[in-house]
């Protein structure tokens, strides 16, 4: 009945990571994001992943992480098969072997395996933040550094209008099978987005009059009902996370014995094994993901 | 005996988020032609319990029997056929680009032939009086007759039950005895007609099976009159009965009657006028 709600939101807790200020943990997740796209070496991705792994343990979100990763991980598959097939590098490629028109390539195995390593290091710590932070004080801790407030407004709000629209999918989708419907395939789409889209539309229509009739928009300082302060701690943490995020990138643009593409060789049988069990990891999720929704 | 429709055996029902008992060993039967009214305070598990009949929701315990099919085994689509659900808003149901093929969505899904359904479709736009609308877009309309093509929207659906909630919210005059004259009409067709609903005129005026609800329970099923006589229920549900019907029971020159309608009260105020005057005449 509730639909299938996305299951990144914020999970209460009060762990030293939950108790941070935002403003460290967003500059760590953010410093994180650049070193995953710094480098494609396997291991250091890999490093990367396993610290935020202990920190996701730190913040006692292990059961919500998994749920985002038992949807997140079977998607990323693909990527390995994908590249394996056709690498995102450039030319020339080693090849490994083939079935029929398909050629996998060593080039692509090292690709695919960074990509899925690089996706987990950098989810992992953005989903440490989300999780741990009320969004308010995530938005009010960037006001602070100066984010516009209708920039700022226009990103809570839409955060807010996720589980309204859920609902509204939810409700509009048990109308639907009450009048028979088919429920599943394309078929369903339509009766039930276009009731979504024109509610949306309506209450956006609302909101707007209502903001409007409320002051929105005028001059002069405003006040905030959540206060969000920076201790000596936040400021460590911040300092040291910047630091270390920001050094580990600079490091491994420069060392360039990093770059395993040409050294990491996977032995045939090996990279065979990986892109079998992608395929199939990614084809029983679709499988399963289909039969779901024909269920519903 | 009329036959029966929908069968609640010992229905429970606890929402997994928290943990919320909101119907707890509930049994009911409702039977054909019967035209019964949902009322209670928000939360007291009316919504709950009408979304069982058509199998939107599955009794966590207990045994819901529509039309001798056990619910829990059966789809909602499935149901669609037996018990037609009118939601509050009608925006939630109608989608289509225009009334006519809104009207016939519901028995195309039924898998009925092409002739049927425009026949379906014929017949509720003679029924909801919906002519002029054949081609305007459902979200172009007005609201209450956007309420009136959601309603038609599954009377084309046959079902034998018709849960309606909400029928008269938001409604002018004009359509809210269109609504009254349409439930009146149901049951005549042989339905069952379910209005879960706030509007205690409505109740007052068609209604003639009222079932109470509170803290997810059923705590009277009675007629109308019954339930509205009886002031230690209606105060412990939070429910005012209709105006005419607190007149009634409060004026002394009454006598105590439980009125449900002006043309009742104007019947008893000439009684007791010309019971009050001839005496004097006399004398």
């Amino acid at each position: 009945m509730q639909g299938v709600a996305i299951p990144i939101t914020m999970v209460a807790g009060n762990s030293y990571i939950h108790r941070l200020n935002p403003l460290p943990k967003l500059f760590i997740a953010l410093g994180v994001l650049i070193l995953s796209f710094a480098t494609r070496n396997p291991a250091i991705l890999g490093i990367v992943f396993a610290l935020g792994l202990v920190f996701v343990t730190a913040a006692g979100i292990w059961k919500s992480y998994l749920r985002v990763v038992g949807i997140l991980f079977p998607i990323s598959l693909t990527l390995v098969v994908m590249q394996s097939i056709a690498p995102a590098f450039p030319k020339p490629w080693t090849p490994i072997t083939s079935f029929g028109p398909f050629t996998i390539y060593q080039e692509g195995i090292y690709s695919g395996v960074s990509m899925l390593a690089r996706i987990f290091s950098m989810t992992t710590f953005a989903l440490v933040m989300i999780m741990t932070t009320h969004p308010s004080d995530l938005f009010t801790a960037l006001q602070k550094i100066g984010m516009p407030y209708v920039l700022n407004f226009i990103l809570t709000m839409t955060l807010q209008l996720i589980p309204i629209l859920q609902n509204e999918f939810a409700v509009v989708l048990s109308a639907q099978k009450s009048r028979g419907m088919k429920g599943s395939g394309f078929g369903a789409v339509l009766p039930s987005m276009v009731p979504v889209f024109v509610g949306a539309i309506e209450r956006v229509q609302q909101l707007s009059i209502s903001l409007e009739s409320r002051a929105f928009g005028s001059t002069g300082v405003k006040t905030s009902f959540r206060n969000v302060t920076m201790s000596l701690k936040d400021y460590v943490v911040l300092i040291l996370g910047v630091l270390a995020t920001l050094g580990c990138t600079v490091w491994v643009l420069l060392d360039k014995s990093l770059d395993w593409s040409r050294t990491l060789i996977f032995p045939p049988a090996l990279a065979i094994t990986v892109v079998a069990l992608a395929t199939i990891g990614f084809v029983i999720f679709f499988a399963l993901a289909i039969s779901y929704v024909l269920r519903a | 005996m009329a036959e029966e429709k929908i069968v609640c055996q010992n229905l429970s029902h606890v929402y997994p988020r928290g943990k919320i008992v909101a119907l707890d060993n509930v049994n009911l039967t409702i039977r054909s032609q019967e035209i019964i009214g949902v009322i209670g305070q928000n939360g007291s598990g009316k919504t709950t319990l009408v979304k069982h009949f058509n199998g939107l929701l599955k009794p966590t315990s207990g045994k819901v029997i529509v039309e001798g099919n056990d619910t829990a085994k059966k789809k909602v689509q499935e149901l669609a056929a037996h018990v037609g659900y009118v939601f509050q808003n009608p925006n939630h149901q109608l989608f289509a680009k225009t009334v006519e093929l809104e009207l016939e969505f519901g028995p195309t899904n039924l898998g009925l032939s092409k002739e049927e359904v425009i026949e379906r479709r014929e017949k509720a736009i003679e029924f909801f009086g919906l002519q002029d609308l054949r081609l305007s877009h459902p979200y172009r309309i007005s609201f209450p007759l956007r309420k009136l093509v959601s309603m038609a929207a599954v009377y084309t659906m046959r079902p034998a039950v018709f849960i309606l909630d909400e029928p008269t919210t938001g409604q002018d005059n004009i359509t809210t005895r269109t609504v009254y004259r349409l439930i009146e009409q149901l049951r005549e067709e042989g339905s069952t007609v379910i209005c879960v609903a706030h509007d205690m005129i409505l109740l007052a005026e068609v209604v003639d099976r009222m079932i109470v609800m509170r803290n997810s329970h059923i705590i009277a099923d009675a007629s109308p009159r019954e339930v509205f006589a009886d002031t230690d229920l209606m105060h412990s549900t939070h429910i005012t009965p209709p105006q005419i019907t607190s007149i009634g029971l409060r004026w002394p020159g009454l006598g105590k009657q439980v009125l449900l309608s002006v043309e009742e009260a104007v019947a008893a105020l000439d009684q007791s006028s010309a019971a009050q005057s001839n005496p004097h005449q006399l004398s």
